[in-house]
């Protein structure tokens, strides 16, 4: 058999195997990110009333992991292999399509934000794992769970920058966070992420940058459980 | 009815001939511990390694295309950098601390002198990222690797994969990595009784046993572990080691116990490469000590030996030279992989 045959038959067959078959359930989460009131527009200038001043976000980018739904407490689905790389600036990032063979009854969500421990010292993973998604920090091996960066002229840096990169798998300095959101049993979720609700509580003429797993990146990395809401 | 009398050894060779995930390509010495890195999540296959040995041979890891792995780790000094105290980079630029051996690889936890990287697949990044070393990013990397002659067909042999992407291209310098395997010194050969040390070199091994053993560990000769070994901090560097990665004040001035095997081909010692002879090792053992909070407590009574005891430690030392290793054809430059691009 030629060796293009084989190749085009293997795609096929890949392709068949990944999409979803007629009988089973999408369900479908579609990530809003958003700056207070208004949809996040990147490199735009907001007013933040927290921080008296006009701010921007030029990178809001992170793991979404451990998808879960729950009914009852119970957990009555689970995503299998289940790492995906969320970025505001990728549209098609911001939606993830759950596949299951029958459609679940639930009335919670549950995901991780970050990547898990097991996965950090499980070397070298492909697709959104793969470390050319410059979500993997190279001078100290881990993953960064959550980038969040832009500009704040309260900030005494170049170009007013700030740039938060929180990460670390190791105790003391975890950082993967689990959040729960109650929903109705719906085949299209909206989640909202409000950047202001984090950058609300950074003092940014203080802290203007974490770029490593600290006692500074767990302790902003607790504020994530509270800029998720389901709309 | 012999077919099957094959097929049924074959069968059994292929069960339990080899250790889980180990095949041709990697065997655990005798009487060594078991491996550490998980064969089964990157199956050596010959295609892989070759293609891992290209990459790691190949400048075009490095951001200006004149940098490889190979130019700090050649293989005739143990895949160090023989006489350089610190690691060279692009642009003439000089690092902070002696490029470490590389062998016997999948014994170990973790990589690096403070252990910042904790898996061989990912070792490859820090290097490729630093700005001191090879000043690159792996998604370029990628991108170069994808458009040059020689690499698409290569993954594609290796991975069955033509979209080149970072983790099989780590995993690919991981292979040939894991092949550096170094367990044939003279050392090794006494142990199997297929040869016998010299006096002095009884003597010295005697003397290494009370000594040194506790932190260089036999069949490794490292145990794995971090200690202040007594070094003075230099004050151009103000390098603490482990303490940077841990943020704990107990791991101050901790670095990884090397290897000792073929010591003889891998001076400089120490992190920082401040020793140039291994008698200038001995005489920091007996007589060079630091004291502080965090010394290695093997390190906190004094270590007395002659200076003809010192002398038979070192020649036991060099009984862990292994030149099988050091000449080992299968890990030297890939010259016909690399003539055969040339060509077209």
């Amino acid at each position: 058999m030629n060796l293009r045959f084989t190749v085009i038959l293997l795609l096929i067959i890949c392709r068949v195997n990944i999409s979803a078959s007629q009988n089973d359930e999408v369900l479908t989460l579609q990530f809003n990110p958003i700056f207070g009131k208004e949809a996040l527009v990147l490199s735009k200038s907001y007013f933040s009333k927290n921080n008296n001043d006009s701010i921007q976000i030029d990178v809001l980018r992170f793991y979404i992991s451990d998808i879960e739904l729950l009914l009852n407490g119970e957990i009555v689905w689970k995503e299998l292999n289940s790492f995906h790389l969320v970025d505001a600036s990728v549209i098609s990032s911001l939606q993830i399509n759950l596949i299951s063979s029958s459609k679940p009854i639930f009335d919670k969500l549950k995901f991780n934000v970050g990547i898990d421990s097991i996965t950090n010292v499980a070397g070298a993973m492909g697709g959104d794992l793969d470390p050319t998604k410059g979500m993997y920090w190279t001078w100290q091996s881990g993953y960064i769970n959550f980038k969040l960066e832009g500009k704040s002229k309260v900030c005494n840096t170049r170009n007013n920058e700030f740039t938060f990169h929180l990460g670390g798998y190791k105790y003391p300095y975890n950082t993967l966070q689990s959040v729960f959101l109650n929903t109705n049993n719906s085949n299209e979720l909206n989640i909202v992420i409000n950047a202001e609700e984090m950058i609300s509580k950074i003092n940014l003429s203080k802290q203007n940058h974490i770029m490593s797993p600290s006692k500074e990146a767990v302790l902003l990395s607790n504020e994530l459980t509270r800029i998720f809401s389901v709309q | 009815m012999k077919n099957k009398h094959f097929l049924f050894s074959l069968i059994i060779v292929f069960l339990f001939g080899f250790k889980a995930g180990e095949n041709k390509f990697f065997t655990t010495p005798k009487n060594w511990p078991k491996p550490i890195y998980d064969f089964s999540k990157n199956p050596l296959t010959e295609e892989k390694i070759e293609l891992g040995r290209a990459l790691f041979y190949d400048p075009i890891l490095s951001a200006d295309n004149t940098i490889s792995c190979a130019s700090c780790h050649s293989q005739y000094s143990a895949f160090t950098h023989i006489d350089h105290a610190l690691s060279h980079g692009i642009g003439d630029s000089i690092g902070t601390r002696n490029s470490p051996v590389l062998m016997n690889l999948a014994w170990q936890k973790s990589f690096m002198w403070d252990g910042a990287i904790n898996h061989l697949d990912m070792q490859a990044l820090a290097p490729i990222s630093h700005p001191d070393e090879m000043g690159e990013k792996i998604e370029h990397v990628t991108y170069k690797l994808q458009r040059s002659a020689l690499y698409p067909s290569l993954f594609l042999k290796a991975f069955k994969d033509s979209v080149i992407t970072g983790e099989i291209t780590l995993k690919a310098i991981a292979q040939f990595m894991l092949t550096l395997v170094s367990a044939n010194s003279k050392y090794d050969s006494v142990m199997s009784k297929q040869a016998v040390f010299t006096e002095q070199e009884q003597n010295g091994y005697q003397l290494f046993q009370k000594n040194c053993n506790s932190c260089h560990a036999e069949p490794l000769f490292t145990n794995g572990l971090f200690e202040n070994n007594g070094l003075t901090v230099d004050a151009t560097l103000n390098d603490f080691g482990r303490m940077k990665i841990t943020q704990k004040s107990d791991d101050s001035l901790k670095f990884k116990v090397p290897t000792l095997r073929n010591i003889e081909f891998s001076y400089p010692y120490m992190h920082d490469g401040r020793l140039k002879k291994l008698g200038d090792v001995l005489k920091h053992y007996t007589s060079g000590i630091h004291q502080s909070k965090t010394l290695a407590k093997q390190l906190q009574n004094p270590i007395i030996l002659s200076s003809n005891e010192r002398v038979d430690i070192i020649a036991f030392l060099l009984t862990l030279s292994d030149k099988e290793f050091l000449f080992n054809p299968s890990f030297s430059y890939p010259k016909n992989i690399f003539n055969s691009t040339a060509n077209k």
